[in-house]
């Protein structure tokens, strides 16, 4: 169990291996509440993933569907019977229709189990969050050094070697490594705080309310 | 619920990210994040703190122009001859439009950065809009170290570099074309002797360093001679020979393709325009 103290109702994101053996004996059963749950946990996780494989938010966001279904039908229909392989089930989805993805061969959901009934596969919490996430995000890198915002642009947008960006920026390697590595640090120091002050959990919980 | 303090995350998210984690340890990676949400979060942060950076507009002179760190003299003088080109080539747009003669820009500016001259054209030969001298990037390329070693064990070229870093280009040039050529800075050199002959305005002797190293095969300074014969082509007037350099240039997919491309779109609307007037064009040249 979760050792957050709001976690109440199984909201929170997190769940003891006892927890998911139950959600997937639920999912079988037809629980659309543990559906919901099982979206809840594993849409950000399957999202963030994929994107970091595709840098593309829109294939993003189709895949996501497309690996949320699959997971649900399978569990529907009892597919999994190991609690403790459902991250690995999960991930072999998402790399599955990946993979299948960009060798344009990408395969289609089950359709002939696809209900109508699904849950919401892009939960508002879920968006709440990263629009949070986001805000925060720009607030962080206002703070940054120009320089510093740049050495991060070019890593994670242009996706650029530390070799290339220091010959771009006319500085060593070495200098746009560490500061590279120090403004990363940055971020997520002041993320930290920031995410503190609104969890997940309490946007689930303001959610609910 | 696992006890993980982050670590992973802080070790391998952005290398991830980058796409630079071997795929067997992203896989890893992946699995352990699925289940912890410390380094979920540390990660979520990271692809949040990208999309921001998407949003945001680029820092001005980003990427190339960058503030020359540690170099405010030069800083100076390139920010002056930018401006003086400018002027100048202002000036020369207008004159050629208002049919009188443009002014020598060396006779009338202490141009760090020679403005190369228009090349002569018949009486009856159409002008095009725009000098293709006036793409010409003609101002000193910035000094890349050639080795992580640190400081060069070769004297002449340590001392050329540091006058090169001033912008003195003939202290820099007396001492860099002392460099032996067995030396490990001896291609580099080139490349800085060449720069320099073509900030002074010896546009011959440049074009000619400039080959050589760009002839001598890989090398770090190959991409860069590249596209600074491309400018010396393009100072000389000559669309075709500038294009041909560009596409060079563009072939090597180094850091300064993109530059290359931008110029050689540009030099090829410019041989639209000369063609329209009954100019050539570049792959019809005169190389």
């Amino acid at each position: 169990m979760s050792s957050d103290p709001n976690d109440e109702a199984g909201t929170s994101p997190d769940h003891s291996p006892r927890e998911i053996e139950r959600l997937i004996e639920a999912v079988a059963q037809g629980d659309r509440n543990a559906e919901r749950q099982f979206v809840e946990r594993y849409q950000p996780r399957v999202r963030a993933m994929l994107l970091a494989r595709t840098r593309n938010h829109e294939l993003t966001a189709d895949l996501v569907q497309d690996v949320m279904i699959e997971a649900l039908c399978a569990l529907r229909r009892s597919q999994l019977r190991e609690a403790s392989k459902l991250t690995p089930f999960v991930l072999g989805i998402a790399r599955n229709l990946l993979n299948g993805h960009f060798r344009a061969a990408s395969r289609q959901p089950d359709s002939l189990d696809l209900p109508d009934d699904l849950p919401d596969l892009n939960p508002a919490a879920s968006r709440l969050e990263d629009e949070e996430r986001e805000s925060a995000a720009m607030h962080a890198l206002s703070r940054l050094e120009p320089l510093d915002r740049s050495i991060l642009r070019m890593t994670l947008v242009d996706g650029l070697k530390p070799g290339v960006i220091a010959q771009r920026l006319r500085l060593k390697p070495d200098v746009v490594r560490q500061r590279k590595l120090r403004a990363t640090r940055r971020l997520i120091d002041f993320l930290d705080g920031r995410s503190q002050i609104a969890s997940p959990v309490h946007i689930v919980t303001r959610q609910k309310q | 619920m696992n006890a993980c303090n982050g670590k992973p995350a802080e070790l391998c998210a952005l290398p991830y990210l980058e796409g630079a984690l071997p795929e067997a340890e992203a896989e890893r990676f992946e699995e352990h994040y699925f289940d912890c949400p410390a380094c979920l979060a540390y990660l979520q942060n990271l692809q949040a703190a990208s999309r921001g950076l998407e949003r945001l507009p680029a820092t001005p002179g980003e990427p190339r122009g960058m503030t020359l760190l540690g170099w405010p003299a030069m800083n100076w003088a390139m920010a002056v001859a930018a401006a003086i080109l400018l002027l100048a080539a202002g000036v020369s747009y207008r004159a050629l439009h208002s049919g009188l003669k443009a002014p020598q820009v060396a006779q009338v500016t202490p141009v760090p950065a020679p403005q190369a001259k228009p090349s002569p054209r018949p009486a009856t030969a159409p002008v095009p809009r725009i000098n293709p001298s006036q793409l010409a990037d003609l101002s000193l390329p910035a000094f890349a170290a050639p080795t992580l070693r640190g400081a060069s064990e070769d004297r002449q070229f340590e001392s050329g570099m540091e006058a090169y870093k001033r912008g003195d280009c003939r202290d820099a040039l007396a001492d860099l074309s002392k460099v032996p050529s067995q030396s490990t800075d001896a291609r580099a050199a080139e490349f800085y002797c060449a720069a320099c002959e073509m900030h002074l305005g010896d546009l011959k002797a440049a074009a000619a360093g400039m080959h050589s190293v760009e002839d001598a095969g890989d090398s770090p300074q190959q991409e860069s001679a590249l596209y600074y014969e491309a400018q010396i082509a393009l100072a000389n007037n000559d669309l075709a020979a500038a294009h041909r350099y560009l596409i060079q240039t563009i072939a090597l997919q180094g850091d300064l393709e993109r530059d290359a491309r931008n110029e050689d779109r540009k030099v090829r609307e410019l041989a639209n325009e000369s063609a329209d007037e009954g100019a050539e064009k570049p792959e019809s040249g005169s190389q």
